[in-house]
């Protein structure tokens, strides 16, 4: 440390015509406030949040799709799609009938809480979308960035699909240290891929042990009562 | 590499730090970086490198990052221990639950500008 200013440089390393402005804060710290003002746009809106973090293709879309036919006609669903380009999974979840707007990133890994008041907006908009049970939002597929992001989402949800194999929760943390559930998806795969369930639940569990942990297959239906059970419970708080 | 835009948000932040304190040139910036923040350190100072390059205000500054050690809790006896990487027990009751206590953060400390 310098003693002359207590600035962090040695003292060879400047000149003391300048000055050092003690800051300390957070980078994050515009992020968070406005993830903290989407939080209570969204309650206004009556809607718990789900932000949905996983690899490409863990199956996200697919999960939306199966869980709007199952809930659909009992809770009312909103979607806010997250992609680099296309609005081809808007167009899947709309064909469900349900409000849903897509964002693009233009190149960006992951959303940010500044897109999600621009989609909160939008949404809206769209019929249907201004008083909701449930919001999810499908975050951009990337298992690092977007973790380090709050939207002002309620409930964060991390996927792994079977075929990714059952190491992601030690090769990325984050994203496990920051959700509250974890799925396990594609189980309808397990005979095809060496992924142990119960192993990679434990190793999960021991990043964070508050971690809730599903399997589940979108495409034969097992596992899914658990899920719907938690979407359910979720929203009668 | 959500890192290139942590480190464009920094740069806006220099920009209105220098302006606010009437200064032309950043000699320093010195930033906290948490063992679980999800930054890796070698993309941030990468970015910086690249984007603080060009940028006159920033062109010479020099990055100082600081990463405390993480920071874990026993789930069952509540000890909490200082690590480097994750440990496979508790040191005192050998519980194997352990929780990340903080270190999610990116701070900017301070700034030295002329
Ligand atoms: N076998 C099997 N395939 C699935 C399941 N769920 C999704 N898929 C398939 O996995 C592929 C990717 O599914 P998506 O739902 O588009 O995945 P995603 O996570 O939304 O993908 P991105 O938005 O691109 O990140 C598709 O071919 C799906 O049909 C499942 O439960 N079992
Ligand atoms: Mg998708
Ligand atoms: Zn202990």
């Amino acid at each position: 440390m310098c003693d002359a200013c207590g600035c962090d440089l040695k003292p060879e390393e400047h000149s003391h015509d300048s000055r050092v402005v003690e800051v300390h804060q957070s980078l994050l710290a515009a992020n968070t406030a406005m993830a903290k003002k989407n939080r209570v746009h969204i309650e206004e809106m009556g809607a718990v949040a789900i932000n949905m973090i996983s690899s490409p293709g863990s199956g996200k879309t697919t999960l939306l799709e199966k869980t709007i036919e199952a809930l659909g006609g009992s809770l009312r669903i909103g979607v806010i799609e997250g992609d680099i380009e296309t609005d081809r999974d808007a167009e899947r979840i709309r064909a469900k009938g349900v409000p849903v707007i897509q964002l693009t990133t233009g190149g960006a890994c992951h959303l940010d809480a500044a897109q999600i008041h621009k989609g909160l907006h939008l949404l809206e908009k769209e019929e249907g979308g201004a008083q909701l049970d449930l919001l999810f939002i499908e975050n951009v597929g990337n298992l690092v960035c977007p973790a380090t992001f709050d939207l002002g989402e309620h409930h964060r949800l991390v996927l792994v699909s079977v075929p990714e194999g059952p190491d992601k929760p030690a090769k990325y943390p984050k994203a496990f240290h920051s959700s509250q559930v974890f799925i396990i998806s594609k189980t309808d795969l397990l005979p095809y891929f060496d992924f142990p369930v119960e192993e990679a639940k434990a190793e999960a569990l021991q990043l964070n042990p508050d971690l809730q942990v599903m399997a589940l297959s979108a495409t034969s239906g097992e596992g899914f009562e658990q899920w719907l059970d938690y979407l359910k419970e979720v929203c009668a708080h | 590499m959500h890192e290139m835009s942590l480190v464009q948000g920094l740069l806006g932040q220099l920009h209105e730090l220098a302006k606010e304190h009437n200064k032309e040139k950043v000699i320093s910036v010195s930033m906290e970086i948490g063992p679980f923040s999800g930054v890796v350190i070698d993309s941030f100072q990468f970015g910086f490198d690249i984007l603080a390059r060009d940028d006159a205000l920033t062109r010479e500054a020099i990055l100082l990052i600081e990463s405390p050690p993480a920071l874990y809790r026993c789930c069952s006896c509540g000890m909490e221990m200082k690590a480097e990487q994750r440990p496979e027990r508790c040191r005192h009751c050998s519980e194997t639950l352990l929780s990340p206590v903080g270190g999610d953060d990116l701070v900017l400390r301070q700034v030295e500008m002329e």
